[in-house]
């Protein structure tokens, strides 16, 4: 069990992490999901034990590990985790072996259970024909692998990992995303992964944490948040193609949706419909929902198109069965389905 | 105990991350640097000594004790450093941006001037055209017949080339730096854009590197404002003061007041223009290009003017660096600076004492005064050059790893204040700080610690600026990966952070080793009898006539100086596996 409560880090007054509560069972796998600067890395940074929290705690299997409450940390040795850095960090003077073997002579490890442990994760990341060579004499998805042949050597039982893909070339990403997905069958280990990718957190996570401005948007599994997003933020960076946003404004007796006065019903006079991508369609001539949009983009995805248009800002993106007539540039009706999926009011939280 | 209470594994933390180390750091940096510079201002500001404030700056005596010195001393900083930019921006541009024939041994050989003493030059100019004003013997060219008028021999004109010859080179580093970031994509798009070259050099080159070579000026000026040997040597005979020898000479005499006040309104002068420098650069915006790739595909065409604007260089770069070495080790070897290519002897190197020969001083070999200037020397260069690459890793790994909160960023500024401060006025300070007992502690005036203590302090920006790319070379991460194991901060020190840093750590040891054993300014106010180091030790011997030895001992520090360089870069190529591919 992997508890994290109220915790809040601050950097001088600016509040990195700021409240954040949540707990995952042995085993799972947590991403730390969110745009740049939201404050994932500074969490998993605390999870290591690398930063004290300004207040909060963080338990490990009913032990507190962390307490910022008491200016109270365990040493990032001590408890029992370890960190794949976004860099990898390996040591370029240590060979693939020496990088790996380096942590468990620290650890005191006996010499020969030291050699067949290194032989034993080297042989489960497929790299023991490199033991002997330097890091900067191996590639980079190699390198990856070292990297984490080091972190999991001394048997960790919560892995951390921050942005541990975001170096690789798109072909090897998916390649390494199976890669790790079986190694944590493999370990068993509680993994808590830090990434901005949400395909990554989709295929991977038992348990998903949304992130932004320092603050758990929402937590739940990759299903929760696809099927039922609690805030638009959720909703417009979860998913792919992301959802559609359209601002709706009470005017007179009626309702403007994205401009243009519809049929609908909100419940409250500014908010936000979402529309799933899949949801929308291409209409020929102007109907009762149908916004009329520039034509921006279209691209084959899984056998269908993906058509996008732009208007005032305005961004709608449909998967439809065939690619229009119209060209780039020229205008397409984009049709709303009846009913929007969910309703967000202005400050972005569901409201129904 | 709460490790008990807690299990047994953790710790309070009761100090903010790094307070301890901050601290520590802090109060070394206050005791070394802040310390002096205080004491030296109290010292002035004292009942007895106040006066000196009004002597210097009102009194009857203050247009020779300080106006007429003030002047030359502003005549020499705008003249050189202007003429250093011009110069090393010249050769900067030849180097970087050019075809011009021998490239590569050009933009070695303009490093080397700031390598060699500034004594050395001013001690070879000497050597050529010293002519009879003073008596003494006369230099190469009057030797020959060749009348040399007072103005090329003494005085304001041959300081101005000598110091100029000296300091081009810091500005060709500068410049040079920054023209390389210049890259051929910026010159190419402006080409595209239909620019000829005079329109590329005006329109973009000067304007981005313009931040550059504000920098080289001020430093520029800041040298030559503080410098001493040069002044000394060549201007001290006809009575041109300028204030660092007007310093010099009142700390002589006695009148450490006088000398105190004058040391601080060096301080002043050469720190306003350093300032005022810095405002400038600060005040534009930052032109660092920004791009990943961008080699330099194609330089300007000189065409005809290839092997005439190589001749130039090569004109300066021989007057600034072989000739000085050959008229050094000539003169070393010629009983009479007039006939220096006959009548060779090695008796300055290795006679015996001889009352006929010298007024009976024996070669260097068989000098005990120098042999033993030599040991203390080289042992003051090494013993420098570990405190202070110790005390700049602890500065810049405390600024690397905590870089929040006032105390780093106090750090920070007073690790640099020394270069606003001429050495000889920080040896002045020394003086006031450590030359009387405080304390418990004994005065240290005439002891190898006063050398040393003076010495770290004295180099810590450019230790603090080698140990800074040192940790960006390790980096926060690869240390931090060390840390998660769990290894001690000592295991970690000796496992990971110094086999990476080892060169670079080396490389810097020895830049400091070299700038103190080629140091005249700092020490020549520390300098005891019974502690005598090798650059004052000329510096008296060609000030008492003895030029052959004076000379012959400034061989031997450009001999360490060029052995410790090459030494240095013996190091940095030294066989490491993680390197090679």
């Amino acid at each position: 069990m992997l508890e994290i409560r109220n915790l809040t880090k601050r950097f001088g007054d600016f509040e990195a992490v700021r409240d954040v509560s949540i707990s995952v069972p042995d085993g799972a796998f947590l991403v730390l999901l969110g745009p740049s600067g939201c404050g994932k890395t500074t969490l998993l940074r605390m999870l290591a034990g690398l930063e004290l929290p300004s207040a909060g705690q963080i338990v490990f299997d009913g032990k507190p590990v962390s307490d910022g409450d008491r200016n109270w940390t365990v040493d990032p040795a001590r408890r029992n985790s370890g960190l794949v850095f976004q860099s990898y960090a390996l040591w370029p003077h240590m060979s693939v072996r020496g990088n790996v073997d380096w942590p468990l002579k620290v650890m005191k490890m006996p010499k020969a259970d030291r050699t067949r442990r290194v032989a034993e994760v080297l042989k489960l990341l497929d790299i023991s024909q490199l033991a002997d060579r330097y890091p900067n004499e191996i590639s980079g998805g190699q390198q990856q692998r070292v990297a984490i042949a080091r972190t999991i050597a001394p048997k960790p039982s919560v892995l951390l990992f921050d942005e541990p893909l975001s170096n690789l070339d798109a072909k090897l990403r998916v390649e390494m995303r199976t890669e790790l997905m079986r190694l944590h069958r493999a370990t068993g280990a509680t993994t808590v992964y830090v990434t901005h990718d949400q395909i990554e957190a989709m295929t991977m996570a038992t348990h998903v944490a949304v992130m932004n401005h320092g603050r758990v948007q929402q937590f739940g599994t990759p299903a929760d948040l696809v099927d039922h997003p609690e805030t638009a933020f959720v909703a417009t960076f979860i998913g792919t193609p992301p959802n559609n946003m359209v601002p709706i404004v009470r005017n007179g007796t009626g309702y403007k949706v994205g401009g243009r006065y519809m049929p609908v019903t909100p419940p409250a006079d500014d908010c936000l419909a979402m529309y799933r991508a899949e949801a929308m369609t291409l209409s020929d001539s102007e109907g009762e929902t149908t916004l009329p949009m520039e034509l921006v983009e279209t691209s084959a995805i899984a056998g269908r198109m993906m058509v996008t248009g732009l208007r005032d800002g305005l961004r709608l993106t449909a998967i439809v069965e065939r690619a229009p007539e119209a060209r780039i540039g020229d205008t397409v009706q984009f049709c709303l389905p009846q009913r929007p999926d969910s309703w967000f009011g202005p400050d972005g939280e569901r409201i129904g | 105990m709460a490790q008990a209470a807690m299990g047994g594994q953790g710790r309070r933390v009761l100090f903010q991350q790094g307070t301890v180390l901050k601290a520590v750091v802090l109060a070394l940096l206050v005791a070394l640097i802040v310390l002096p510079l205080i004491r030296t201002v109290m010292f002035t500001l004292h009942p007895d000594t106040v006066k000196a404030w009004s002597d210097v700056l009102t009194g009857r005596l203050s247009k020779n004790l300080f106006y007429k010195p003030l002047g030359n001393t502003l005549l020499i900083g705008v003249v050189v450093a202007t003429a250093c930019v011009l110069l090393g921006g010249f050769l900067a541009w030849l180097v970087v941006m050019t075809n011009v024939p021998f490239r590569k041994t050009i933009g070695v050989m303009a490093t080397l001037p700031f390598m060699i003493p500034s004594f050395a030059a001013a001690l070879a100019w000497g050597s050529l055209f010293r002519n009879d004003r003073v008596g003494g013997q006369v230099g190469w060219l009057q030797g020959l017949g060749l009348d040399i008028p007072d103005w090329l021999a003494w005085g304001m004109v041959p300081t101005l080339i000598v110091l100029t010859l000296h300091y081009f080179s810091l500005a060709f580093t500068i410049i040079a730096a920054a023209l390389a970031t210049v890259n051929s994509d910026l010159v190419e798009a402006a080409q595209i854009a239909g620019a000829k070259g005079r329109r590329i050099l005006m329109g973009i080159i000067l304007p981005v590197t313009t931040p550059a070579l504000v920098a080289a000026g001020s430093l520029c000026f800041a040298g030559a404002v503080s410098n001493f040997a040069t002044p000394a040597l060549l201007g001290l005979p006809v009575r041109m003061q300028t204030l660092s020898t007007r310093l010099f000479g009142m700390i002589e005499v006695g009148q450490v007041g006088r000398g105190y006040v004058i040391g601080i309104l060096l301080v002043l002068i050469s720190g306003a223009f350093l300032w005022a420098g810095n405002r400038i650069v600060s005040g534009r915006r930052s032109y660092a290009t920004i791009t990943g790739k961008g080699g330099r595909a194609k330089r300007f065409d000189l065409r005809g003017a290839r092997w005439p604007l190589c001749a130039v260089a090569a004109v300066v770069l021989l007057s600034s660096t072989v000739i000085p070495v050959i008229v050094l080790t000539a003169s070393s070897l010629a009983p009479s600076s007039a006939n220096l290519f006959s009548n060779w002897t090695l008796h300055y190197w290795m006679g015996q004492s001889d009352p006929s020969f010298a007024q009976g001083i024996p070669g260097i070999a068989y000098n005990e005064d120098i042999v033993r200037a030599l040991t203390v020397t080289l042992g003051l260069g090494l013993a420098v050059a570990f405190t202070g690459m110790f005390v700049g890793l602890l500065a810049s790994y405390t600024t690397a790893r905590f870089r929040e909160g006032w105390a780093s960023a106090a750090i920070t500024q007073i690790s640099f204040l020394p270069l606003l401060v001429p050495g000889i006025a920080f040896g002045a300070a020394y003086i006031a700080y450590l030359g009387a007992p405080i304390g418990p502690f004994p005065a240290l005036y005439g002891t190898f610690a006063l050398l040393v203590i003076a010495g770290t302090a004295y180099l810590l920006p450019f230790s603090v600026q080698t140990g800074r790319a040192v940790i960006q070379q390790v980096g926060g991460e690869l240390e931090e990966s060390a840390r998660i194991t769990g290894a001690s901060f000592g295991r970690r020190l000796f496992a990971i952070t110094v086999p990476l840093a080892i060169r670079g750590l080396a490389a810097g040891g020895i830049l400091i080793f070299v700038k103190i054993v080629r140091d005249l300014s700092l020490v020549v106010l520390l300098f005891t009898p019974t502690m005598p180091v090798l650059s004052v030790l000329a510096y008296r011997y060609a000030s008492e006539g003895f030029g052959q030895f004076a000379n012959a001992i400034t061989v031997v520090i450009l001999f360490i100086s060029i052995a410790a360089t090459l030494i240095a870069n013996r190091l940095q190529t030294k066989s490491q596996p993680w390197l090679q591919n």
